[in-house]
């Protein structure tokens, strides 16, 4: 399993996802001291009604949560997040 | 320091920095695209911050982490309260949540 199908698991196994979009940027850091150890940059853009009442904060925590140990330098250096509900993305 | 240490040193540091920022590197010389981010979106609030460089203790590193219950640096706490990492950081600073929270941090302690 790639580390992209790793994530996209581990979120559609906590949330209901209803539009998860999941991009790899890890060539774009080949080479920087984060990169080091081996994680990967991604960016992610997740629509799920879970996020519905929650603070920034809180959403983006839902989705550490999700991918739990996966969230380690030597697999996901960084992970930027875009987190909507539903409604907000009418 | 043990775990205990770490945290209690963690806890002062936001207690005393009512905006405190945790980072790669310092301000002037940031070590991780997403600290630069932070860093200079808060430097526009045009408030003096605090910030602590992680790299340069790994017990800090490691020990923000568990503090904030956020697996990622940056960091930024304002008033002991965990605002978020880079992209909270940006989205409140492009909306201009963040130049209110930084201007008012620090004034429910003096008063």
């Amino acid at each position: 399993m790639t580390r992209s199908e790793l994530i996209r698991q581990r979120l559609e196994e906590s949330l209901s996802v209803v539009d998860l979009d999941l991009e790899d940027q890890s060539h774009l850091h080949a080479g920087h001291a984060g990169a080091k150890a081996g994680g990967g940059h991604f960016r992610l853009r997740v629509i799920s009604p879970d996020f519905e009442g929650l603070a920034r904060i809180a959403r983006h925590r839902l989705i550490y949560r999700a991918i739990g140990d996966a969230m380690r330098a030597d697999t996901i250096h960084a992970l930027s997040i875009e987190a909507f509900t539903p409604s907000e993305r009418q | 320091m043990s775990d205990e240490q770490v945290q209690e040193t963690i806890r002062q540091q936001v207690t005393d920095n009512p905006v405190i920022l945790y980072m790669k590197g310092s301000p002037q010389h940031p070590q991780c695209g997403f600290s630069m981010r932070a860093s200079q979106a808060l430097a526009a609030c045009g408030r003096e911050f605090a910030y602590v460089d992680v790299l340069q203790d790994e017990s800090i590193r490691q020990g923000i982490k568990v503090f904030g219950d956020w697996p990622t640096i940056p960091q930024l706490y304002v008033d002991s309260e965990l605002v978020g990492g880079c992209d909270i950081i940006m989205e409140m600073y492009e909306s201009g949540e963040l130049q209110k929270l930084v201007e008012k941090a620090g004034s429910s302690a003096d008063s």
